[in-house]
């Protein structure tokens, strides 16, 4: 078996010993050095992007938040702004109803007033007429000429008769 | 079977340039070239492949950070925040038996992890390492190590030696273990190897085939094998801090 033959013993071990210190060396000092660096900036970048991603949802959810505010506040305000408009539009109605109120009670007591007076003034017609008819009624007959006073006292004390 | 046929010739050692050195003879040989062209393929691709540094990387690249990855999370795993200094240690260890097994299954190509001289002066590397560092951690009381608590006292006369010697025998089962893995085998590969030239006719194809899956099978082993050296190298550092 050439393994257990002990003449090249020294110089495997000899070969091995150089060319395992120089493969330990040149991984510690060069190439494992630059992986562990390439590995970490990947990881910065991956955390950078991640710190980043987080940032803006943040200030998504920040924008999102002014959104709803503003829509509510919006509400509100329409809100507010039907109601003032119902309001004034009731007060309005109202206003003309009393106002319109207020004429046709002018106009019913105007018409009243100017029934009443028209009443009257039929009376005083139909007194004078009265007075007129009974003085050509008596003169004819009688030739007796009246005086318009006596006449309306007459027609005063019989008014509540014809009235 | 004549001797120049035998599936061990495949492990003999034949210098390529004599050189001695204070009276030692150091040659160059087969040995030391396989072991030259691993480390120049592990240099290199290592190299090379994180050249751009790219934060996106390249297939290559990530072949090169996933191995990274996987000897730290071996090491984290098993050793915890300690292993991180004796990363570069584990990896060189993990790297150079894994591409020497590979390196050994071109046809042709000697495989160094097959001598036993190789893994004990690896699996020797770690048990002093491990010792001294034990030592370092805990002094005296690193004895500790040998003494299980929790065991009735007259139980301790026949488990301290048991501790002592499997202790003891760890550089053994270490290099051992990849020894005779890598040479069993390459003997196997070679004896069927032998026996698609001398089966008559087309019967031939039938250990051909069977050589085809063994390729596949020694792959695997060539990889298990690695990672078995890496992780019981990690498991040893642990035990250096933590006695049981």
């Amino acid at each position: 078996m050439p393994q257990l033959n002990p003449e090249f013993f020294v110089s495997q071990l000899f070969w091995l010993a150089v060319f395992f210190i120089f493969l330990f060396v040149f991984l510690w000092r060069v190439s494992l050095p630059r992986i562990a660096t390439v590995l970490e900036k990947r990881q910065n970048k991956i955390d950078e992007n991640l710190s980043s991603a987080k940032e803006l949802q943040e200030q998504a959810m920040e924008i999102e938040k002014k959104i709803n505010d503003q829509i509510n506040k919006a509400k509100l305000e329409t809100d507010e702004k039907i109601k003032e408009t119902i309001n004034a539009l009731q007060e309005d109605v109202s206003s003309q109803l009393s106002s319109l109120d207020k004429d046709l009670e002018k106009k019913v007591s105007d018409a009243e007033k100017e029934i009443l007076k028209s009443k009257d003034d039929q009376m005083k017609n139909i007194n004078n007429e009265i007075i007129n008819i009974t003085k050509l009624t008596v003169g004819k007959i009688t030739d007796i000429e009246l005086s318009d006073n006596e006449l309306n006292k007459v027609i005063e004390t019989h008014k509540g008769n014809f009235n | 079977m004549a001797a120049k046929d035998s599936p061990l010739k495949q492990f003999e050692i034949n210098p390529i340039s004599n050189i001695e050195l204070g009276g030692y003879d150091i040659s160059f040989t087969n040995s030391s070239f396989a072991m030259l062209i691993t480390v120049l393929v592990i240099t290199l691709f290592l190299t090379l492949t994180v050249n751009t540094r790219s934060i996106i990387p390249s297939r290559m690249q990530l072949i090169s950070e996933l191995m990274y990855n996987f000897i730290a999370q071996l090491l984290s795993d098993t050793v915890g925040d300690n292993g991180k200094r004796y990363f570069p240690f584990v990896f060189s260890l993990f790297m150079f038996v894994l591409i020497g097994n590979m390196v050994g299954m071109i046809p042709y190509q000697f495989t160094f992890t097959s001598h036993i001289i190789v893994t004990f002066a690896l699996a020797a590397v770690v048990f002093i390492g491990v010792t001294i560092l034990g030592f370092i951690n805990h002094g005296i009381k690193f004895f500790t190590f040998f003494y299980i608590p929790g065991v009735p006292f007259y139980m301790h006369p026949l488990l301290i030696p048991i501790e002592v010697i499997s202790y003891l025998s760890r550089p053994i089962s270490l290099s051992v273990r990849l020894f005779a893995n890598m040479l069993a085998g390459h003997t196997l590969l070679k004896v069927f190897a032998g026996f698609v030239v001398s089966m008559p006719f087309f019967t031939g194809v039938f250990p051909l085939a069977f050589i085809v899956a063994l390729t596949g099978l020694e792959i695997l082993i060539a990889f298990l094998q690695a990672y078995v050296f890496a992780i019981l190298t990690c498991l040893y550092i642990n035990d250096a801090y933590h006695l049981h």
